[in-house]
């Protein structure tokens, strides 16, 4: 990890997103107390926790903080009431009061009724859900998810995000979230740190990071980009017109410019734009389109997935609506709406 | 083309399970029928040769004869005391050197890996260099002292042979066992305790251990059994004294010369019953850690020690110089004094210890005879223990459970009962007698002792392989001869080759199991050593204990090289 300064905000889910290597669970295990730090502070709700200047660490046990693990770390000589009353026994509660607790958070994740069972009996959706439970019974300041659903298959997963995202909602708990899946951290979060090689590229709101990526990076790593070279043609209010280069050459696409000089005539640039925001007609173009041809198509059930041929090497993967028909061979038009259209300095 | 395409998988099954079957009975031949001897003949009141007469006298003998009943006690005593210390200092030894920095924990790990070969009477003479009551060097270097009269430590005591044993396997099979346990544990359970609120201690007390128990009482039960399968320390450092466990009294009952097998065989059944419970245990313990097995793919960094580092280290070196350091160093300086142990005459030193052996042709004999002994048993068991894994993991033969259980059961009869079972097994059998006294009794004997160790290996080997490699090789057009030639053999070869080392290591060093079974004209070193020891011919003993030593060493090192971690469990 080097240089990063982010703040989470109350009651908010901040998800660090980025691949695997990338600093997220160093930093996750940072703010838990679980790793100390080389340099710099930690502040939670006011309250320095780690600071080497000040030459302050908390240990994690005095920090009130929930976890979920990867692993769920169900502790397996424990009944599912032991894991989640074990934390409330720590901090002194009464009997009946953890009795009371303990059911109420269960109940909350569907679990009403299992207290007596092993925790190792249970099935990995039910490991997270009891996972989820112990880590919030005790009100924690700020909960910690390790990649909690990467253990999950994948109907499981889509469930477990609806409902941890309708609990977060309910309860109210500020979230610090680690995933590599770009879908649920976009899906989960009020904000998100896209991090890369120990560093924080850029952190905002899920719409704006996926709209106006700032950095190459951003761009590729949420979502698929069609991506095309060109050559500034000119400047106009609010966006810049690209001469496509190659095949493509003649045809003139325009977007708005995310270079932070200007970009002057002639200069070489990239085109990018999401995939799903092109459209495609049927048949030959009217001049505005960029012209291609269907050469593969594959029919993967709500949808049509076909690689575009626009002429010479340039090929793209477009998803295409089953209301209508299409053919392999099939020549299409793709026009690039102007607001999807981003031109970046090649 | 079709035709034989039908024909021929039928064929093969019902060939398959011909050979597994024959397999399956060569072995419970070797094993089952042996102990069920052994039960049988504890009934049996006459003596061989003469018309078989059936009564109680030997189970009365083994419970009401003091001698008898004090052996079983003596048994029990040194099996607990010896776990009991144990114990706790191998769980710390194992945590220090899995989840610590401690420095140099691999090399110190290494150490008690290779400790674990000594040979334990090698350790048992070298012991007795420190600790002998009238010339032990610890002794007279401590009756030099003002203040102190004599020597106060006695090595031909209860708790010479309780620290000898300690010292040896007790310790340095526990810490092999329990560090790669602690080392694979998911940390996370640890940190989500301490997330959750707990400090280190409490961690350690309500998390940590808890979690660990199964392995623990595991190991411990493992450790009760291979702890009642030595012979050789009780005999040597028991017998001056009269201090008789179960090992040495059925010997002692055996070797006299009117040999009481009734009684003998009585014994044994009552401590192979014994045993019962311990087996059973274990089972249950193995077959209930089912626990979650998800591992994060972090790994998380081992704790840090800070002061405790260098403490920790001495204690561990500390460890190591008395379970490697003493015995070799003291096994080398035995062979080269005149007079063993007496390090205060005027010039100590000689090789004439080396010499007279060298050149005695008893020595020469046992020497041809332990060679034979142990490369005929290590390559007999590579071929009999991967055969044995083979089917347990790969064939759907339906014995293939039972064929498995039978190769573990050796593990838990001891050694002598083994050699007693073999015994019988080839006296009372007319087709076998003829290999009474010949070296074939004791490859078997080994051959059998080695066995729950060498299949495991074999079988966790096979199990890494995974079946596709296989199967991808008879998909691609090779017959199942060559699938195993040309895919199986190469790949599970170092598997293979450590398991034939091991085997090497075991049959040159047993003593237990063919105690009873060698002659003089079979006699391998191991017993021709424990016979010097017998007539007070310690020089002698010692040099052949080095030889035996070198030889488990070397072999260490080479299953060591070769990277295969016996996984008794």
């Amino acid at each position: 990890m080097d240089r990063a300064a982010l703040e989470v905000r109350r009651g908010e889910v901040f998800t660090l997103l980025g691949p695997s290597g990338c600093g997220k669970t160093t930093t996750l295990r940072l703010v838990a107390g679980l790793e100390r730090p080389d340099g710099g502070e930690i502040t939670l709700r006011g309250r320095v926790v780690a600071s080497v200047p000040r030459r302050v660490f908390v240990a994690p046990n005095r920090r009130n903080l929930g976890m979920v693990f990867q692993s769920y770390a169900i502790w397996p000589h424990m009944t599912v009431f032991d894991n989640v009353a074990y934390p409330l026994t720590l901090r002194g509660l009464g009997r009946g009061e953890i009795r009371d607790r303990v059911a109420r958070v269960l109940d909350l994740v569907g679990l009403a009724g299992t207290e007596a069972r092993a925790a190792t009996l249970l099935s990995g959706g039910q490991m997270q859900r009891l996972a989820l439970c112990r880590a919030l019974v005790y009100e924690p300041d700020l909960l910690l998810l390790d990649e909690p659903f990467s253990n999950l298959d994948a109907k499981l997963r889509e469930q477990m995000r609806l409902e941890l995202r309708l609990l977060q909602r309910r309860l109210g708990v500020t979230v610090l979230f680690v995933t590599h899946d770009q879908i649920e951290a976009l899906s989960l979060s009020d904000r998100i740190a896209v991090m890369q090689g120990g560093r924080v590229e850029q952190v905002g709101p899920p719409r704006s990071l996926y709209e106006r990526p700032g950095s190459a990076f951003v761009r590729d790593f949420l979502g698929s980009t069609v991506i095309l070279r060109g050559r500034v043609a000119g400047l106009e209010a609010g966006g810049v017109s690209v001469i496509m280069n190659d095949a493509l050459a003649g045809c003139t696409v325009v977007g708005r410019s995310v270079s932070v000089t200007a970009l002057t005539p002639g200069a070489p640039v990239h085109v990018a734009i999401r995939p799903e925001d092109i459209e495609v007609d049927a048949g030959p173009g009217d001049g505005r389109a960029l012209p291609g041809v269907i050469d593969a198509l594959l029919f993967v059930g709500d949808r049509y997935e076909a690689r575009v041929s626009l002429g010479g090497e340039q090929r793209i993967v477009l998803m295409l609506p089953r209301t209508r028909e299409w053919k392999e061979g099939q020549p299409v038009s793709l026009a690039f709406p102007r607001d999807a259209v981003s031109v970046w300095p090649a | 083309m079709s035709d034989s395409g039908a024909v021929r998988p039928a064929w093969r099954i019902e060939s398959q399970s011909v050979w597994c079957t024959a397999v399956l009975a060569v072995v419970a031949f070797g094993v089952v029928y042996p102990i069920l001897l052994v039960v049988l003949q504890s009934f049996q009141t006459a003596l061989p040769g003469q018309a078989a007469r059936y009564g109680l006298d030997g189970w009365r003998a083994a419970l009401a004869e003091p001698a008898l009943r004090t052996s079983l006690l003596n048994t029990l005593g040194v099996t607990l005391v010896r776990q009991v210390l144990a114990l706790p200092l191998a769980i710390l030894v194992a945590w220090l050197l899995a989840r610590t920095d401690l420095p140099g924990r691999r090399w110190i790990e290494f150490a008690f890996w290779a400790a674990f070969f000594l040979p334990p009477l090698t350790v048992t003479l070298s012991w007795i260099l420190l600790l002998d009551p009238e010339y032990g060097l610890v002794n007279t270097t401590l009756a030099a002292l003002p203040f102190v009269g004599k020597g106060p430590f006695n090595i031909y005591s209860f708790w010479g042979i309780v620290w000898v044993h300690v010292v040896t396997g007790s310790l340095t099979v526990k810490v092999i066992l329990l560090t790669p346990a602690f080392r694979h544990m998911n940390a996370s359970f640890e940190e989500a305790s301490r997330v959750a609120g707990a400090g280190p201690l409490r961690t350690a007390l309500r998390i940590t251990v808890p979690v660990m128990a199964p392995v623990i009482l595991s190991v411990l039960l493992l450790g009760t059994m291979v702890s009642l399968q030595t012979f050789e320390v009780e005999q040597v450092l028991g017998v001056p004294f009269r201090f008789f466990v179960f090992s040495t009294a059925i010997y002692d009952l055996l070797v006299t010369r009117v040999p009481r097998y009734d009684a003998a065989t009585a014994l044994a059944v009552l401590v192979l019953l014994a045993m019962l419970p311990l087996i059973f245990a274990q089972q249950w313990i193995t077959r209930g850690r089912r626990y979650a097995t998800v591992t994060g793919q972090f790994q998380t960094k081992p704790h840090t020690l800070g002061a405790w580092r260098w403490p920790a280290l001495l204690f561990a070196l500390a460890l190591v110089v008395i379970v490697l350091g003493v015995p070799v160093v003291f096994a080398v300086l035995g062979t080269f004094m005149k007079l063993f142990g007496f390090f205060n005459v005027p010039e100590p030193w000689t090789l004439e210890n080396w010499t007279t052996v060298l050149t005695d042709d008893l020595f020469l004999s046992s020497l041809r005879n332990t060679i034979v002994l142990a490369v005929g048993t290590s390559v007999t068991a590579v071929l009999l223990h991967s055969l044995i894994a083979y089917i347990a993991v790969r064939t759907r033969y339906a014995g293939r459970r039972l064929l498995d259980v039978i190769s573990w059961l050796p593990f838990t009869v001891p050694g002598v009962i083994l050699g007693l079972a073999l015994l019988w097994l080839f006296l009372g059998t007319p087709w076998l007698r003829p290999l009474y006294g010949t070296t074939a009794l004791l490859i078997i004997a080994g051959l059998v002792s080695g066995m729950p160790l060498g299949v495991q290996i074999i079988k966790s080997g096979l199990m890494q392989l995974g079946g596709e490699l296989e199967e991808a090789s008879r998909i691609a057009g090779a017959s199942w001869w060559t699938t195993y030639r040309r895919i199986v053999l190469r790949l599970l070869a170092p598997t293979l080759m450590a398991v034939g080392m091991i085997t090497f290591v075991g049959a040159a060093r047993n003593i237990a199991s063919v105690a009873l079974l060698s002659t003089t004209a079979n006699r391998p070193l191991a017993i021709l050593q424990l016979d010097f020891i017998a007539q007070k011919k310690f020089e002698e003993a010692v040099v052949i204990a080095c030889i035996i030593m070198a030889m488990s060493l070397v072999g260490a090192l080479i299953v060591h090289v070769l990277g295969v971690r016996g996984n008794v469990g």
